[in-house]
């Protein structure tokens, strides 16, 4: 694969001085391309990843001389300079210990082990002198460089380390950068000014709306193309839009701590207007038998559904006719899992019409189906406290290989429309979004999606 | 949604001639979901209103309607008995006033039908009896007890061997060592005295709403049952005794009744209701053209009862169908009777012209101007938690809105600012690839008599070169490509961002947000290793605008 590529400048230097060259350290290759050490550092980067350098990383142990060393590279070994003055006839120890100082007890004793004096009681006199002291090859060999302990001969060396200060041994890591065979033919530049066009290339991460976005926009123009107006309304909401005006009695076990979060020390102080609250509150009374307190009502909850804001866009505007959609975040006091999120989106629409029926809200749930791309679908029926008849979608997901439950229907009840003075039925349809969003991406962990995990946000398909 | 586990073969014989295939094919058409099955053990989850699909028996009657095998109203048969009799005594009124019954003969109990019996009690104290504080039941050996009985009150020091126990303790005892009797006792209230079912002999049958005597224990050796039903509501307690009334006769029990008498109350009658409904109603809302014979045998394969006068359809409802508030509730059963997978869908062509909220459509351009600018769209929840929205940032937590009781630890508060749950998304990054940029739009509390909600809008950029010329530039050119406006910069502090590099951001001479180098100090707590700017903007006061 001799393609000729598209060097930088810089992989081109540092090519062409390994050929000189073949093994280098980033430091020896700084010197022979007049490169920065960042550039060297990035070239050989680069060359590794494109399998053109191969770098092998290596510890060598640099030697040097210490104090002592320098001294007696200078002066001699001790024991040395004591039978350089022996030399001249045997000495007085007093003499000796002035002439050699802080040296003179090592060199004695030295000397005396290795049989090169002999010691009198108040005199030492020369036996022999070796033409060569152990140690004083390695010690001229060194001198006042850095040399590495591979090109010391290492038993000379041992009887030096062994003294105080004489050697310094530094362990430094190094690089070795070879070329990898390839690269030593590969073709450098080309005259036809040819790249090749097959080469890989850098990864460069996109800017883009997050996944679940684009789900809840397909979604939106799904809705609007259908007819349908987009409203808005508060996450907050008191219990009596969220409950109350749907029918669902205050105690009802779905209006518990441990399903709903109410906000701490919160209550709405206007909840609907005098006539609302009133016709509410006895429709309660009549058909769930308690007494319907009003201060319930009050509690401040983050709404379970959307159903809260178009019940309260109903009862504000009254439509003879309507089409109309509410997206948004909603909220179930439950455990985090694979399955369930404290807070998710959910999709809400409503038709209001005189002929409206429920073969007609079947309808839309399959059109809506079908645009999303799935066709297999079913309806059962199913039960909310404001919906009758209630229905529920079944879609078949090829990939599980199950039916999997969706968005939930119904006709709002008259005991929900009747009391807001809404006069002609009210088809209503709801459901989760994550759920479509994990068939769409593939996704098992609905957490995902709020995981902000860049690697996945970088990566995920936008169109499937 | 309660849940009830049955055997699929006790089933089949209890519906006849049927198939375990049709019965599993056809439950969802009666509103029932398959849980799960594991051979011929079926979890089955049905609704609330439905408490009579808390047994196997209770569902039987539904599929033999549905597959057509026995139709029409279930009919209580109930003997006129003079042998029993309850009074309810001057007293309770103030406690638990109302009480009913039934006696149930003859039956046959075995250990299934015992656990389908607790399962309907379970469910019924749950659901329609709020915990058994609107009405409870106890079930009681018939023949254990000396009628007649009373329904009296007694002081706490009143002692009698309860269910599963072998020795007397007092009802103080009860409702402070028991399990039942720590989670019911508060239904009693504070008062002295508690209420009591006592037999001729002065022997305790029953402390409602918490537990029965240990003697009127049922076992698989009992043939003759006592129901009774306390409660603060005459209707309630009758409902729940219909329920179970039709249940035991359906488990092949002969029923007879029990004269209730004494301060308000009186014996049940249990009767059938009649509701008119006209065929134009139900042709409308379905969206269908039914003759009233097919709506009647729809009706009744939904086990109910019909006639038809002109285009009225008169609807005879046996008691235990008090699910069925009016006119509307029989059109689902008609819808029922007449099969789901029947109801052709059909779509209505649109009258209407649709439109996207101009508000989203604004947020969807801001949006896509900051992918221009190279950042990323992140989504955090609003409900989020103290560390990240303040305890990470320093920020002030004088206003925190709290949730009560939330079941996770990391969605406790709303959120007052986007910014904190971006840091939060960088550290969780720091083994990805820089530069990291990224925004998020959404909306933010605060309290407002009581609350407000507002769009913020938020980014971040992350990097070694990231510096306050970059992300005011980012800024600045979102803002006027995004809205045509134009912001200003002035020195500020906070206690998020760094001092020096820390800027109030003002539009028209009104502060609307903050932007800056975040601390260091935070920086290093996330364990971030390059500088990281940020910014976050209110949209809602002088930006969004809500119309067209």
């Amino acid at each position: 694969m001799l393609l000729s590529q598209v060097f930088h400048d810089i992989e081109k230097k540092i090519i062409t001085s390994l050929r000189d060259n073949p093994k280098q350290s980033p430091e020896t290759l700084e010197q022979s391309t007049q490169l920065s050490p960042d550039q060297i550092r990035r070239g050989i980067e680069w060359l590794k990843l494109k399998d053109l350098a191969i770098v092998t990383e290596s510890k060598t142990s640099i030697i040097s001389l210490g104090k002592n060393g320098i001294e007696s590279f200078q002066k001699g070994l001790p024991e040395r300079r004591l039978l350089d003055l022996l030399k001249t006839g045997p000495k007085k120890l007093s003499d000796l210990q002035k002439e050699l100082g802080s040296v003179f007890g090592p060199s004695i004793g030295l000397a005396r082990k290795n049989n090169w004096i002999e010691a009198s009681s108040d005199q030492i006199s020369l036996k022999t002198s070796p033409l060569e002291l152990p140690g004083e090859k390695t010690l001229q060999f060194i001198g006042n460089e850095k040399l590495s302990k591979d090109k010391i001969d290492n038993d000379d060396l041992s009887g030096l380390l062994k003294r105080p200060d004489f050697i310094i041994e530094d362990i430094v890591k190094t690089k070795d950068i070879v070329l990898s065979d390839s690269a030593k033919t590969i073709k450098l530049s080309d005259s036809s000014g040819e790249i090749d066009v097959e080469a890989k290339v850098p990864k460069i991460f996109v800017a883009r709306t997050h996944p679940l976005k684009d789900t809840i926009d397909e979604i939106r123009e799904i809705f609007v193309t259908l007819g349908f107006s987009e409203i808005l309304g508060n996450m907050t909401q008191s219990s009596f839009w969220n409950f109350d005006a749907l029918f669902t009695p205050q105690d009802h076990p779905a209006r518990e701590l441990q399903d709903t979060f109410y906000l701490d020390k919160i209550s709405a102080k206007k909840i609907g207007t005098p006539e609302q609250i009133r016709n509410v509150s006895e429709s309660h009374k009549k058909n769930w038998r308690y007494q319907w307190d009003i201060n319930e009502a009050r509690k401040m909850v983050l709404r379970t559904h959307t159903t809260c804001v178009t019940i309260k866009h109903l009862a504000e505007n009254k439509p003879d006719e309507a089409r109309i959609f509410s997206l948004g975040r909603v909220f179930r006091n439950e455990k985090v899992s694979y399955k369930h999120l404290v807070e998710f989106n959910q999709i809400e629409g409503i038709v209001v019409g005189k002929d409206a029926n429920l073969r007609n809200l079947m309808g839309i749930q399959r059109e809506f189906y079908k645009r999303i791309g799935i066709t297999k679908i079913k309806f059962w029926p199913t039960f909310f406290p404001y919906t009758e008849p209630s229905l529920q979608t079944m879609v078949y997901n090829e990939r599980l290989g199950k039916w999997i439950e969706l968005f939930g229907m119904g006709i709002f009840r008259p005991e929900v429309t009747k009391p807001l003075g809404i006069t002609k039925p009210v088809l209503a349809w709801g459901g989760g979004i994550e759920r479509i969003a994990m068939l769409k991406y593939g996704l098992d962990d609905v957490r995902e999606f709020y995981n902000n995990n860049l690697g996945w946000l970088r990566s995920a398909t936008k169109c499937r | 949604m309660p849940v009830v586990e049955l055997s699929y073969t006790r089933l089949q014989k209890l519906v006849g001639k049927t198939t375990i295939k049709q019965i599993s094919d056809s439950l969802p058409f009666l509103g029932l979901d398959i849980e799960s099955e594991d051979k011929d053990l079926v979890r089955i989850e049905y609704s609330p209103n439905r408490p009579d699909y808390s047994t196997d028996f209770g569902i039987a009657l539904g599929l033999q309607g549905l597959l057509g095998i026995k139709t029409g109203a279930v009919k209580l048969k109930i003997k006129k008995s003079a042998k029993y009799s309850l009074s309810a005594k001057p007293g309770i009124e103030k406690i638990r006033p109302f009480v009913t019954g039934i006696v149930a003969k003859n039956g046959k109990i075995d250990d299934k039908t015992i656990k389908q019996l607790m399962t309907m009690q379970e469910d019924l104290h749950f659901g329609i009896g709020r915990k058994r504080k609107k009405s409870s039941i106890g079930i009681h050996d018939l023949d254990k007890i000396t009628f007649p009985l009373v329904y009296t009150t007694a002081n706490r020091n009143h002692q009698f061997i309860p269910l599963n126990s072998e020795k007397e303790i007092s009802i103080s005892e009860i409702l402070t060592n028991t399990e039942v009797g720590k989670n019911y006792g508060s239904l009693l209230g504070q008062s002295s005295q508690v209420p009591l079912i006592l037999d001729a002999n002065q022997k305790t049958v029953s402390f409602p709403p918490i537990i029965n005597a240990a003697v009127t224990t049922v076992t698989t050796r009992t043939k003759n049952l006592f129901v009774e039903v306390t409660g603060i509501n005459k209707e309630d307690a009758e409902d729940m005794l219909s329920v179970i009334a039709t249940i035991l006769q359906s488990a092949g029990f002969t029923l007879e009744s029990i004269k209730i008498s004494g301060a308000k109350n009186s014996s049940p009658k249990l009767e059938e209701k009649k509701m008119t409904v006209n065929s134009s109603l139900i042709n409308q809302t379905l969206g269908l053209n039914l003759s009233t014979s097919k709506i009647i045998s729809s009706l009744k394969k939904s086990r109910l009862d019909a006639s038809s006068k002109g285009t009225n359809i008169i609807c005879t409802i046996p008691a235990f169908r008090f699910d069925i508030f009016g006119p509307m509730d029989l059109v689902e059963e008609v819808a029922l009777g007449y099969g789901i997978q029947n109801l052709e869908p059909s779509l209505s062509p649109s009258q209407t012209i649709g439109n996207t909220n101009p508000v989203s459509l604004q947020l969807k351009s801001l949006d896509q101007t900051m992918i221009g600018l190279g950042y990323l769209e992140a989504l955090n929840s609003s409900l989020t938690s103290k560390r990240v929205l303040y305890d990470m940032t320093n920020r002030d937590t004088s206003k925190i809105i709290s949730v009560l009781d939330s079941k996770s630890l990391e969605h406790t508060i709303l959120r007052d600012s986007i910014l904190p749950g971006l840091l939060e998304n960088l550290s969780r990054n720091i083994h990805e690839s820089y530069p990291q940029k990224m925004f998020e739009t959404g909306t933010v509390f605060s309290i407002d008599n009581p609350l407000s909600e507002k769009f913020s809008f938020s980014g971040i950029s992350a990097h070694k070169d990231a510096n306050f010329t970059e992300i005011k530039s980012i800024l600045q050119s979102a803002l006027k490509t995004g809205f045509g406006i134009k912001i200003e910069t002035k020195t500020a502090t906070n206690p998020t961002f760094e001092d020096g590099h820390c800027a109030t951001i003002i539009l028209n001479g009104k502060s609307v947000g903050v932007m800056g180098k975040i601390r260091s100090t935070i920086i290093e707590n996330y364990k971030i290793r390059v500088p990281v700017m940020g910014f976050e903007m209110s949209l809602s006061e002088s930006i969004l605008k809500t119309k067209n």
